[in-house]
């Protein structure tokens, strides 16, 4: 049986990092290429040396795809192109292709300047790695080579994400990366056609989580905001130039708006080219509305949000500043943190993971007093807030999203073994497929069913769709002909036509069978008698009374004979072809019966 | 309010039960047979005292769930084991499942506690105690009430009553006494020592009519004399009355709520007193509002009450049809916290500030 096999590398049953190859009909794909966020050694890469121990990369791997930029997706990816070796194409959407180099050099200075490690990948290597990338548009099926082909779906979640169909005659598998089902301000819902790949691998991070409401965590966010601005205090938030600095921006505009408030807010120079450059170029990523609305004025042209200068920070008064990088590890976000972490008026909102070594981290976990450098220590009494506008499927959108792909088999991952069973139990109840949740460095192996496609004889559609009722759009329709598999190719013919092409010669079968009749008078009597009788029960068909004293009903032949031993017996001599088998045992049955007296 | 949470579950509920360590369980009762029973974890915004406002957990999170093939009306935890009783049509029997949330995070179905099926019975209604051994107090009538030993399914006992009234709600005064509660409104005391003696009605209403009427007894209340806490009890045309067991010639105090015109069905009245706000007792089921009351201002004469807060909060839910609030209950620790669920899915956790004046 032909089968697709998964092995998650990263990302089976712990979130972290997600990298997952996928064997399907002879191809090798590699599905994302993620960095664990918190480990500082070798743990936080995929074990690449599982696909293959020693041999290149390149040779067995058909083609690597990523989702998504987010680190925990891609930031292994120089890594494993550059440092473990891979020249194949690397897909991804054009978003994410402008965007992820940004976020990987962000990245490794982090790790590397500021905490020294050594055996991570340089600033070339990330961009030799992205001379191998290969990008691609929303649903645009893109032929990797003569057999594999691929097809990216909007996602939702950040912008660029998307999810990958991929296909190699009638098998394909689809691949979410992180996705989200509902749309937000900035970005719409994930979407995908019913495709009915035969399987579908899922992210399940949040599929045992009820949210709270969106509009709560706005509500909350802006109170937040506005009572530290009514107290005349500052608020920072650290963001990183795209994803969800763009929504809390609209956020924070149409709040400004309707509240009529006067305090400034800003963002940092440099971001708002940046981003808004990225969203014009990709607009067709974002919802409708913001599509909707942008040509008639750029809705990333904020009438309250003004760009930054340096010298602001130290305006008296209340101010709301967006300032990168998100993790408040260098840059303007630190200096201005710096700036005002001493005044408990103030409070600084952190939108979402910080990696481990960062200020931000630290904060977050806790920490009120930071040494920085030259041996300083910065006392915190600013507020410290967290908050999560992740956009993640919960399972209410798993099972929207595998209601609208209708795959044969669902692959889930991201959770943890024990917490999924029950989610496992829902999607094999309802939609009668079954569900896999394979650990890390575990194959699962999915046998697929795949259809053959076949010719099939303009003849034999001809004829065959004339027997019997009209085709129905909706009802499969059942047809007889002959599979010929000859040179490489499967074709439906007629019979006929199979046997001249094979040089066979057809053989007629002929059935007789004899029914006794009492009947003491003469033969053509007895004849006649029969054929009146069969003249009247069988009046659709065609019964005929030959001169040579035989009967013909279609084209079975009726004789009659008298026995040899006993005269008041008749003998009926009845004949017919194989084709004629229901007729003819139906004859054989009605004539068994015998006569009626009256003839 | 101080607080506002809300949540929206995949299918609505009408029952929101607290379990051991803080859990809340919530259960689908929609006809077709793939309801879900959920045991949630609630967000640590809920379990601290304080509340914080940007808390990074602010989700439920699915701790374990099972799956029902018939509507779940009614569920209670059975105290001191790992079971759990649950009672929805088509009939009166009752199904236990077993919850071990360390093993695995599937609620699963035990066994099923059959009781004799007369014609037009309805669901059972249930309580359950472990003070001699697991029981779980059940039935859809009053001359069908029992006691059954949860794990053996042995019946323990069975109630001697005369009447055949439906009943909207029992519960355990003490492990001896129980308070049956008929949806005429009759409240009647029955004694587990005494099973020969017939049930005995202590207390009708004044003002019998063809309304619904369901209870509530003082949530739990250790240490206290189970019999002083004064019952409440609701009618489906608004009317509270406060019962003392003890007196019950006549009621402690009376009042009426601020309905919606009746007619919106008496499906899902709910009424139950704050464990820890004295006299503080909520209302809903009317429309999609729950009411807090303080009863300490009311008196017998049963003219209106001024209800202390009103959450409306799944009324404002999506487009079409108002929501009708299903269920609610009050946190077990956070003296002005509730939860309450709507028909529309929603789940909403609220905590009120007291205008003007005491605590």
């Amino acid at each position: 049986m032909p089968e697709i096999k998964v092995t998650p590398l990263g990302a089976g049953q712990d979130v972290g990092r997600s990298c997952i190859l996928v064997s399907i009909a002879g191809k090798n794909v590699m599905l994302d290429c993620g960095m664990h966020m918190g480990y500082n050694d070798d743990r936080r890469f995929p074990d690449f040396s599982y696909i293959t121990q020693n041999g290149r990369l390149t040779d067995f791997l058909d083609c690597v795809i990523i989702s998504h930029f987010h680190l925990d997706h891609c930031g292994a990816l120089p890594y494993f192109s550059e440092m473990v070796g891979y020249d194949g194409p690397i897909y991804m959407t054009h978003p994410t292709k402008a965007i992820c180099p940004i976020l990987l050099e962000d990245y490794r200075k982090i790790t590397v300047d500021k905490k020294g490690e050594t055996n991570f990948f340089t600033s070339q290597m990330i961009k030799d790695c992205m001379k191998k990338v290969v990008a691609v548009h929303l649903h645009q099926t893109v032929q990797v080579d003569e057999e594999l082909e691929i097809k990216a779906y909007y996602a939702g979640h950040v912008l660029g994400a998307a999810m990958f169909q991929i296909k190699v005659g009638c098998e394909s598998v689809v691949y979410t990366g992180d996705y989200n089902m509902t749309p937000d301000r900035h970005l719409g819902a994930a979407w995908i056609d019913k495709c009915r790949p035969d399987l579908l691998i899922s992210e399940s991070t949040y599929a045992t989580t009820i949210r709270d409401s969106k509009r709560c965590r706005e509500r909350d966010f802006l109170k937040k905001v506005h009572e530290t601005v009514e107290r005349g205090g500052k608020v920072l938030i650290p963001v990183f130039a795209l994803g969800r600095a763009q929504e809390l921006c609209i956020l924070l505009e149409t709040f400004w708006e309707r509240m009529n408030l006067k305090a400034p807010i800003y963002f940092s120079t440099g971001l708002t080219e940046k981003a808004n450059h990225y969203y014009k170029l990709f607009i067709t990523w974002t919802n409708q509305k913001i599509r909707k609305t942008f040509v008639q004025r750029n809705m990333f042209e904020f009438k309250h949000i003004k760009a930054f200068d340096r010298a602001f920070a130290d305006n008296p008064g209340p101010m709301v500043v967006f300032a990168t990088p998100g993790m408040l590890h260098a840059g303007q976000s630190l200096q201005i943190f710096r700036k005002w972490a001493g005044n408990e008026k103030n409070m600084v909102i952190m939108p979402g993971y910080c990696v481990q070594g960062t200020v931000g981290h630290k904060i977050l976990s806790g920490q009120r007093k930071l040494e920085m450098e030259g041996r300083q220590i910065l006392e915190v009494k600013m507020q410290v807030e967290y908050m999560s506008f992740s956009a993640h499927a919960d399972a209410k959108g798993i099972m929207q999203l595998i209601r609208q792909a209708e795959p044969r088999n669902v692959l889930l991952v991201h959770g943890e073994a024990k917490k999924m069973e029950f989610l496992k139990q829902k999607i094999e109840q309802e939609f009668h497929v079954n569900c896999y949740m394979p650990a890390n460095g575990e194959t699962t192996t999915i046998l697929t069913n795949p259809c053959i496609p076949v010719d099939i004889s303009l003849g034999l559609l001809k004829r065959e769709t004339a027997i019997g009722p009209l085709p129905d759009a909706k009802k499969p329709k059942l047809m007889h002909g002959t599979l010929l598999m000859k040179d490489n190719s499967f074709r439906l013919v007629c019979p006929e036509q199979a046997l001249k092409e094979l040089g066979l010669a057809e053989h007629q079968l002929r059935f007789t069978c004899r029914v006794h009749i009492q009947d003491p008078r003469k033969e053509h009597e007895t004849v006649l008698r029969v054929y009146n009788h069969l003249k009247g029960v069988l009046k659709d068909y065609s019964v005929q009374h030959l001169p040579d004293g035989s009967i013909t009903v279609e084209s079975i032949l009726i004789q009659a004979t008298a026995h040899s031993e006993d005269q008041g017996t008749k003998v009926l001599l009845v004949s017919w072809t194989y084709q004629d088998e229901e007729l003819g045992s139906y004859l054989t049955s009605l004539l068994k019966k015998g006569l009626p007296q009256s003839t | 309010y101080r607080d506002l949470h809300t949540f929206e579950l995949q299918a609505p509920t009408r029952l929101i039960e607290w379990a051991r360590g803080n859990r809340v369980c919530v259960a689908g009762y929609g006809q077709s047979d793939g309801n879900e029973i959920l045991q949630l974890i609630p967000p640590p915004t809920l379990q601290t005292k304080e509340t914080q406002g940007l808390c990074p957990e602010r989700d439920f999170k699915v701790e374990c769930g099972g799956f029902s093939k018939r509507p779940v009306y009614s569920l209670k935890y059975v105290p001191d084991t790992s079971l759990l009783v649950t009672s929805g049509p088509p009939d009166s029997s009752l199904q236990v499942w077993q919850v071990s949330a360390e093993d695995s995070d599937v609620i699963k179905s035990v066994s099923t506690i059959a009781t004799e099926n007369g014609t037009g019975q309805s669901w059972a209604k249930i309580a359950t105690i472990s003070a001699r051994a697991p029981w779980v107090l059940h039935g859809s009538r009053l001359d069908r009430v029992h006691i059954t030993e949860v794990e053996s399914r042995k019946n323990v006992y069975t109630a001697a009553s005369r009447g055949s009234e439906e009943l909207s709600g029992l519960a355990f005064l003490d492990c001896n006494t129980l308070l049956l509660c008929c949806t005429t409104g009759q409240l009647c005391l029955a004694d587990v020592r005494q099973p020969q003696s017939p049930v005995e009605a202590v207390s009708v209403p004044s003002a019998p009519c063809s309304e619904r009427w369901c209870m509530s007894t003082r949530y739990g209340a250790q240490g206290l004399e189970p019999s002083s806490q004064p019952v409440a009890r609701l009618s489906s045309r608004g009317l509270l009355t406060l019962t003392d067991l003890r007196k019950t010639s006549e009621s402690l105090a009376s009042a009426k709520a601020r309905v919606p015109s009746p007619g919106s069905g008496a499906e899902f009245l709910c009424i139950s007193w704050a464990p820890a706000l004295e006299g503080c007792l909520a209302v809903s089921g009317f429309d999609g509002t729950v009411h807090v009351y303080d009863t300490q201002r009311w008196d017998s004469s049963g003219r209106e009450a001024e209800p202390i807060f009103i959450h409306k909060g799944h009324a404002f839910g999506g487009s079409g049809d108002p929501p009708l609030v299903t269920v609610h209950t009050w946190h077990l620790q956070k003296p002005r916290t509730l939860l309450s669920a709507a028909s529309d899915g929603s789940l909403h956790v609220w905590d009120w500030v007291q205008p003007c004046g005491k605590c």
